[in-house]
């Protein structure tokens, strides 16, 4: 976050004559309760009360009794369907983000240190334009040129290649997560490279690095903190992708996200369906922060 | 250790030039600094040198080796930047000795070479320390270590002390020079501070506007200015804008006539003379005396500089020594003095 | 390899991936403007008729208009909640400053349809406690939005304030201004362009939201995102095409409007 690094700044707080004697509340506070209690009210709250409900029993026709059990967690890890459901979700998603890291790498690169600035700002926006267009637009796209009449067949078929089925395929769901998550990966990457000194990649290649050597030795291990953050945000963003694996997956391919509301919103079976989505928000940061933990070791040593 | 050569260079960025037609040859073991203003295309220049910025027009030879469309790595030329560059994931070891692994130098004369080089800019004992804990002079040295270590052909220094506060400045420029001619390396210096090119430079090359403005030795530049840009660039304050008016007069704007060493010229002309060769009331029968009052004294320390004005409206600095550098008592301000100075104080550059 | 040689490599890849990211948009686009009865290439003559029928559909045009709405007040909630703690986080060391940053940033890494499902949950219980219909109604999903943009707007904002040296709010102070006068007169100009920014990005970001807003939509009150995914759920002709051409076209202009105002990639 950018207000963190800000310097502890004496606007504003010069201490009022009455403060002398008594300790009073920093204004600070009252600027920032407002939208503290929000948050606590719209996001935290419910999310607890959510958690309370995963330990609830779940009787068909009556909805929600109250307990205290673990079942509905005993359930989701003794189902292999459900362990399939979150096995797929992870292996779509850790694929999804290793493509987006892998595509969007070079497109950072050339913004960063080839592109004048004025086509930078331009890409950038093109970048953007996408990553704002909406997953139902995007994915709704993505039926379009996938579909087994869509484009990609009829442009295969002008070269005489038969139609190939994509539609309800896990290729074109991670298709279409890639298209949702590249913009996320290049405006990160863009960033993280934009903090990187040029003059560094100009004295390994004055010490004789060739351009690969440069960027493995030198650009790689400064770039690595912020890499992490893009393919953290994509992993999570993909791990939770609702459009894509609905409407480009097909009814029998399943991730996390379309099965917690197929059990919270259809089903009606409200413990369920939250201990669904507890186990995804579990899995999403417990592989992100062992991720994090493991590049900061390492990063560590020269970035404090 | 190689001459360069750059036969007539021109770099452009859709179509403005930012270096215009530059040629300079530069001996063996010499030492160039390419002096200038922001945006003369010094900095532009040197980078064309190392390969980092490819070259639109011309030739570099180093060594009688065309390496214009050569990469960097491939160059063999150490490079010193402004901001040193040095990499902040690597120890000062670590740093010095990349450039040895990436010409497949064995471990241990990799720790041999990267001894010897930080014992030369003493730091040998700092060698685990990450760039960050040093200090902007040591950094400088690391950098001049890394830099020196793969035994270039060419040293490059890109403004190599402008991050450095004055004492220090004057102590790594000296460290500099040293170490440059103990290796007798062929060494270019971008600098935009006269001070620092005066004084290590064999030859100074002054830059303007992407072309080389005027270039020789530094008492040749310092003493001889040949434009009105080098007399201001080399400090000349007094810069009088005038016509030549015969065989050795030179006629002021205000209306004042003078004699100065006219050597040929005609036509309009600037007369450069330096404050310090101003004198005030000083003998009567020199050359050149103008009649003014003192508009403003700046007291500077060691020297008094007073702005004086003749009746004419003609406004000139003059310098003399301080009382405590044993200099007379000051003179107040409004004070009618008599400026004189002899035919060649100055000279006569064109406009 | 040369400097050229390594820039035409980055270059090459670069328009293969744009060329990728870019399609879908293109595709969508020339899409909604054929003849052809059912979706099909090629296009067998080109029309405007989808963009009649699609306004024509109650679905699309009421979706529309309360994705206008709804983005509307989450741009309002976000900016009266934000503005004021963005500027706590950024003038001000306080005890928990840290903890509440990280608290109002969270909104963005909770997952959309874990954030929604607990939302909806909460929403619910009220209901049945006080009576009344909240699930399902504009409130309901004007809250919901509302903490979507909070975060954006909070990292625009503060990135707006970060940039501002506090010596101008000092200079007002010196001058005899109090605080709010300081801020209105002084901070809020200066900040404006990011302000400016962190609205109509907010504006996006709530219009294009599908995860969240999934519980929370009820009949007659369904957002454009969701009644686009619910069609497409049984049906795939040029009318959704020409829907997402236009909303394409809005954010495209709401993008490059703020772009003008600050860099928008900061936001990320």
């Amino acid at each position: 976050m950018t207000g963190s690094s800000s310097p502890p700044s004496p606007a504003l707080t010069l201490p009022a004559p009455r403060a002398r004697g008594g300790w009073r509340l920093p204004p600070a506070f009252g600027l920032a309760t407002p939208a503290t209690l929000f948050v606590l009210i719209a996001l935290i709250g419910p999310l607890l009360l959510m958690f309370r409900y995963s330990l609830n029993r779940f009787v068909p026709g009556q909805m929600m009794v109250e307990a205290l059990t673990l079942a509905n967690y005993a359930k989701f890890f003794g189902d292999s369907f459900y362990q399939e459901v979150l096995g797929t979700t992870v292996w779509v998603s850790a694929l999804s983000t290793l493509l987006c890291l892998v595509a969007g790498f070079p497109v950072a690169y050339f913004l960063v240190r080839q592109a004048s600035p004025v086509w930078k700002g331009r890409l950038l926006l093109l970048v953007i334009l996408p990553l704002l267009m909406g997953n139902a637009v995007r994915t709704a796209a993505w039926m379009v040129i996938l579909g087994d009449k869509g484009l990609f067949n009829a442009v295969i078929g002008v070269i005489g290649i038969s139609p190939v089925k994509l539609m309800y395929t896990p290729t074109a769901v991670v298709i279409g997560l890639v298209s949702v998550l590249l913009p996320f990966m290049i405006v990160t990457l863009q960033s993280v490279l934009e903090g990187i000194d040029a003059n560094l990649e100009s004295a390994a290649a004055s010490l004789g690095a060739g351009h690969l050597t440069t960027l493995w030795r030198v650009v790689l291990p400064l770039a690595l903190p912020g890499i992490l953050a893009g393919t953290l945000l994509c992993f999570i963003l993909s791990m939770n992708a609702y459009a894509p694996p609905v409407l480009i997956g097909g009814p029998s391919f399943h991730m996390m996200a379309p099965t917690v509301y197929q059990q919270v919103a259809k089903a009606m079976n409200w413990p369920f369906g939250a201990a669904l989505a507890f186990v995804l928000m579990a899995v999403t940061l417990v592989l992100t922060t062992s991720a994090n933990i493991l590049v900061q070791r390492r990063y560590r040593r020269w970035s404090e | 250790m190689s001459e360069v050569v750059l036969q007539s260079i021109v770099k452009r960025y859709e179509a403005v030039p930012a270096v215009d037609n530059i040629s300079l040859s530069i001996g063996e073991g010499e030492l160039v600094a390419l002096l200038g203003p922001s945006g003369c295309g010094k900095t532009t220049t040197l980078r064309m040198i190392g390969g980092f910025i490819p070259v639109t027009e011309g030739r570099i030879l180093v060594g009688g080796r065309d390496v214009t469309h050569l990469p960097p790595n491939k160059r063999n030329m150490g490079f010193g930047f402004q901001n040193y560059a040095l990499f902040p994931h690597m120890s000062v070891g670590e740093n010095v000795a990349f450039g040895l692994q990436m010409r497949k130098v064995s471990r241990a004369d990799i720790a041999r070479r990267v001894k010897i080089a930080l014992d030369r800019v003493k730091l040998a004992h700092l060698s685990d320390r990450l760039p960050k804990q040093l200090s902007g002079g040591q950094q400088q040295r690391v950098a001049l270590a890394r830099a020196l270590v793969i035994e270039p052909d060419v040293l490059l220094l890109d403004e190599p002390l402008s991050n450095l506060d004055a004492q220090l400045r004057n102590e790594m420029k000296l460290e500099i020079r040293r170490i440059q001619q103990q290796l007798g390396i062929t060494t270019i210096f971008v600098t935009h501070d006269q001070d620092e090119a005066l004084s290590i430079a064999d030859t100074v090359v002054l830059m303007r506007a992407g072309r080389i403005e005027q270039q020789g030795a530094p008492d040749d530049l310092f003493e001889r200015p040949a434009s009105h840009f080098a007399a201001e660039f080399m400090g000349v304050t007094n810069l009088l804008p005038g016509e030549v008016a015969g065989s050795d007069r030179f006629r002021l704007k205000g209306g004042d006539t003078i004699l100065v060493p006219v050597a040929g010229r005609a036509g309009p002309h600037a007369f450069a003379i330096r404050p310090e060769r101003l004198e005030i009331d000083g003998e009567a029968s020199a050359a050149n005396t103008l009649s003014a009052e003192v508009e403003i004294a700046t007291y500077r320390g060691l020297v008094i500089d007073y702005r004086v004005k003749t009746p004419s409206g003609l406004c000139l600095t003059a310098r003399r020594p301080s009382p405590a550098a044993g200099g007379p008592a000051p003179l107040p301000v409004g004070r009618p003095v008599r400026v004189s100075f002899a035919p060649e104080a100055g000279t006569l550059v064109p406009m | 390899m040369g400097l050229v040689s390594i820039n035409r490599i980055y270059a090459a890849i670069s328009a293969v991936v744009m060329a990728f990211v870019l399609l879908p948009l293109v595709a969508v686009v020339w899409v909604s403007f054929f003849s052809n009865r059912i979706l099909s290439f090629p296009a067998t003559g080109y029309t405007f008729d989808w963009y009649v029928r699609a306004w024509a559909q109650d679905s699309f045009r009421n979706g529309f208009i309360t994705s206008v709405e709804t983005a509307l007040v989450a741009v309002v909630i976000s900016l009266v909640l934000g503005v004021p703690a963005s500027l706590a986080l950024v003038r001000y060391r306080f005890p928990g400053r840290d903890a509440i940053q990280t608290l109002l940033l969270s909104p963005m890494v909770v997952p959309g349809i874990v954030g929604g499902a607990a939302l909806f949950m909460a929403f619910i219980e009220l209901e049945i406690i006080l009576d009344m219909d909240i699930s399902g109604s504009l409130p309901g999903l004007f809250i919901a939005h509302g903490l979507i943009a909070l975060p954006w707007t909070i990292r625009l904002v503060t990135a707006a304030l970060v940039g501002m040296s506090p010596s101008y709010e000092e200079a007002a102070q010196s001058l005899g201004a109090g605080r709010i006068t300081t801020f209105f007169r002084v901070t809020l100009p200066i900040i404006k362009p990011g302000i400016v920014a962190a609205a109509l990005f907010s504006f996006v970001i709530s219009f294009i939201d599908l995860e969240k807003s999934i519980f929370l939509v009820g009949p007659g009150r369904t957002t454009l995102q969701i009644a686009l995914v619910s069609y497409l759920e049984w049906n795939l002709d040029s009318t959704v095409a020409a829907v997402a051409t236009v909303q394409i076209l809005i954010i495209g202009v709401l993008l490059v409007a703020s772009d003008r105002y600050a860099k928008l990639s900061r936001a990320f």
